[in-house]
């Protein structure tokens, strides 16, 4: 069974999916506070088959299978087809690891909840959608699962359905998204229209690139949109820092690690398409970049954790987009290959150790009695020691921390690549050029918040707010070993993926060579530059001492700062007044539907209320007939048999 | 049996049938209206033995041991409705029920009331033949 993985691909989203039907159907009545069996179970069997399948792709594996008809009309046939390459092994080696690592988490987190079982059954109806998202190899299965992780999305948003907050933020997550995925899904249609109605991958990916440059735009540009509406790009990025008001088991799996990454991968799927289409890549690159720097500024005053983390979160997708969009056409020959590569795999240590540093706030949450505002908390190193390094771990990963953090690798890459684009005589360099000095200076910016958060939580003088109780613990080890799993994850990784350049060898082999050779360099190449990583890494370092001096050494310098420069601080505080734009523009559509509402109701309701009275006016008119009294049906019955009969005779 | 004798049959039977669908439509009293009805019925089912002693076949005749039986069961329930009818109003008289008309409809009344019933018959009073004994009442009750 295990030599043809086609045997048991289908097995890694259906295991989940099963797993939470139980928990739904049997969770709240028999399984109660054992809910988190099924879930964990079908997690870590997808995980070990994940495991395989990787195995297998490495053996050269490299097939789909239809498992399903889902639909057939004519000569257009859609199929639940799965199907495995490099690219996809990776992609669902990340999401089952992690999901089984933070459903463990989960047990502890959640602990007494009373939705344990609603819980549990949500977010292995995830797992179900983003392993067939990642699984899928055809456009339509592909966003049947998109919409399927954006309702999970919704529901795990919104668990705390009591609280206004995590509603509002729920149905805002859902609307916002909703916005991109209309895009998503008219550049699909587009595909289709175009594709002598074949979705499917191969097919698409044959043909689309001969379309003519116009079309090609603008469907790299639709799909595009789904991809910021999902991964909170600008200007669709409101919704990721509201989330945060689901659990933070679930802002560690779906909003940082998992479902946020499904825009990127969609858009490294498509590099078939976008890497023929260099204004398209302008145009991602550009947004990526940008969002990366606004999500930064706007971290740097922030004073929720998870919040900073959230923005965080936008940014580091941001790089993953700048990334996707440098692989430009550059000196006659393609980068596309190595900016996938670059990107995938800041995907991938992304997912570690930002779903470390969740987990992490999520025990500081845990400890402090559900309080998330640093301003109320301090010095939590001598209480929370465990966490205190954990945090440490995962927040100098994400501040790229030179050489022994993960985060340091990939992002380098993505530098690196971002400047390639950027070197002169390519199409575009001067935006590549300012985007690589935003993104550098991005760099700094994330490891100066990052420290800022973490300084503001773990050091200064110890303070505990009321809501932690006398006794603030560290947590229970069924929490603090998946977030040390993370951790190694989030500094070996590193170690021995980017110097040695595997990952991207891998991909390069398993997958870009299988289905677009034509768009990498002839020469390989491997993408480190030392003067780039140097400057990064200088960088870092700077953000973390200025943020060191700014909230350890002198306390007084970020206030006095915020003084000086009221304006800037207040810009970023109110995130660029973003959300009060947004808010205007709803209230302005609101009132225009207010009116409509009123012509609804008052003009057009009437017209079809006049018309609807004529047959009760003819009514009226034979209303008499019915006087209640048998003889006279008796004798209505007769005449009217009387009056047949004669017809008939006469006739 | 020749077309002049199925013409006789013929007549009696619509002669029995009008008179059926008259008293069904004229009268007021729920039984007799039942009984006009039955008349219909027969009508109708001498129609049939007429045809078929005329065709020489027996499915006219078949037809009307159906129609009996039928009638039998349509005998049974019908009377069972009037006698409920009658408790319900103290009378059979068909206008009086005229719920399921219009809401807003005037029930019907007629323009010519019904003859008043009849006074109970009066039963001569007889004289007792003994003379009761007195005795105390207390005494004979038995809780």
């Amino acid at each position: 069974m295990f030599d043809d993985p086609r045997n048991y691909l289908w097995l890694i989203p259906v295991l989940p999916l099963l797993a939470g039907v139980v928990t739904a159907l049997a969770g709240p009545r028999w399984l109660r506070n054992q809910s988190h069996w099924p879930c964990i179970i079908a997690a870590g069997c997808s995980c070990v088959l994940s495991f395989f399948v990787l195995n297998a792709v490495a053996d050269g594996f490299y097939n789909a299978k239809e498992y399903y008809t889902w639909f057939e009309a004519g000569n257009v046939s859609i199929g639940f087809t799965l199907g495995a390459d490099g690219l996809t092994a990776v992609m669902l080696v990340t999401v089952t690891l992690v999901g089984s690592l933070i459903a463990i988490y989960s047990i502890g987190y959640m602990h007494h909840d009373p939705g344990y079982a609603r819980y549990f059954a949500e977010i292995s109806l995830f797992l179900f959608s983003m392993t067939g998202l990642v699984l899928a190899e055809n456009f339509i299965v592909l966003y049947a699962f998109w919409e399927g992780v954006g309702l999970c999305s919704y529901l795990l948003i919104g668990y705390y359905f009591t609280r206004p907050s995590a509603a509002a933020a729920a149905r805002k997550a859902f609307l916002v998204t909703r916005l991109g995925d209309i895009g998503l899904l008219i550049g699909i249609l587009l595909l289709w229209s175009n594709c002598d109605h074949l979705l499917d991958f191969q097919n698409v990916f044959e043909i689309a690139p001969t379309f003519e440059p116009t079309l090609r735009m603008v469907i790299c540009l639709l799909l595009f949109s789904g991809a910021v509406g999902k991964s909170a790009q600008f200007p669709l990025h409101v919704w990721l820092p509201d989330a945060m008001e689901g659990p933070s088991p679930v802002s560690a799996l779906i909003h940082a690690a998992t479902m946020v990454t499904a825009g990127v991968y969609l858009v490294a799927r498509c590099t078939p398409l976008f890497g023929v289409t260099p204004g398209a890549q302008l145009v991602v690159a550009s947004i990526g970049g940008f969002t990366a720097f606004l999500a930064a500024l706007i971290a740097l005053t922030q004073t929720d954790l998870k919040r900073v983390l959230a923005y965080s979160t936008i940014s580091q997708l941001g790089y993953m987009f700048l990334a996707l969009g440098s692989g430009t056409r550059n000196e006659g020959h393609l980068l596309a290959g190595l900016a996938v590569t670059a990107a995938i795999f800041h995907l991938f240590t992304h997912a570690f150790f930002k779903a470390l540093l969740f987990l992490s706030a999520g025990s500081v949450m845990h400890a402090m009695g559900n309080v998330i505002d640093m301003r109320r908390f301090s010095g939590l190193r001598h209480v929370l020691k465990k966490t205190h390094w954990l945090f440490l771990c995962g927040a100098g990963a994400l501040s790229g921390f030179p050489v022994i953090f993960s985060g340091f690798w990939s992002k380098d890459e993505i530098l690196a690549d971002a400047l390639e684009a950027g070197s002169p005589g390519s199409f575009g360099s001067f935006v590549y050029l300012f985007l690589f000095c935003l993104g550098m200076l991005t760099a700094g910016l994330t490891a100066f918040y990052t420290f800022r958060a973490y300084f503001l939580t773990f050091w200064g003088e110890v303070r505990v707010p009321g809501e932690a109780g006398e006794h603030a613990h560290d947590s229970p080890l069924v929490m603090i070993a998946p977030m040390a799993i993370l951790a190694l994850g989030a500094v070996a990784l590193g170690l021995i993926f980017g110097p040695t350049g595997i990952f991207n060898h891998f991909l390069e082999t398993y997958w870009m060579k299988k289905s677009f050779e034509h768009l990498l360099p002839e020469v390989e190449k491997h993408h480190h530059n030392l003067l780039v990583m140097t400057a990064s890494g200088v960088l870092a370092l700077a953000g973390i001492g200025l943020a060191w001096w700014m909230y350890v050494r002198k306390p007084a310098a970020a206030k006095e700062l915020a003084q000086t420069l009221p304006r800037l601080y207040a810009l970023s505080r109110n995130k660029f007044y973003l959300d009060d734009i947004y808010g205007a523009f709803v209230r302005l559509l609101a009132g225009f539907a207010q009116v409509l509402r009123v012509i609804d109701l008052y003009i057009v309701d009437g017209v079809i209320d006049l018309l609807a009275q004529v047959p009760r006016w003819l009514g009226m008119l034979a209303r008499p007939v019915q006087n209640g009294l048998v003889q006279f049906y008796a004798l209505l019955m007769m005449l009217g048999l009387a009056g047949f009969l004669l017809s008939v005779l006469m006739r | 049996m020749s077309l002049v004798t199925l013409h006789n049959y013929l007549a009696v039977a619509a002669i029995l049938f009008a008179l059926g669908a008259v008293g069904f439509l004229a009268r007021r009293n729920l039984i007799i209206m039942f009984l006009s009805a039955e008349m219909m019925l027969q009508g109708v089912a001498l129609n049939l033995v007429a045809f078929a002693r005329y065709r020489g076949n027996l499915q006219g005749q078949a037809f009307t041991l159906f129609i009996l039986t039928v009638a039998a069961c349509e005998a049974a329930i019908a009377l069972a409705l009037i006698l409920m009818l009658f408790r319900r109003r103290k009378s059979l008289d068909v206008s009086l029920w005229q719920d399921l008309r219009e809401p807003d409809l005037e029930p019907i009344v007629d323009e010519e009331p019904l003859p008043a019933p009849p006074e109970p018959e009066v039963l001569p009073h007889l004289t007792p033949a003994g003379r009761e004994p007195d005795h105390p009442r207390e005494e004979t009750s038995h809780v």
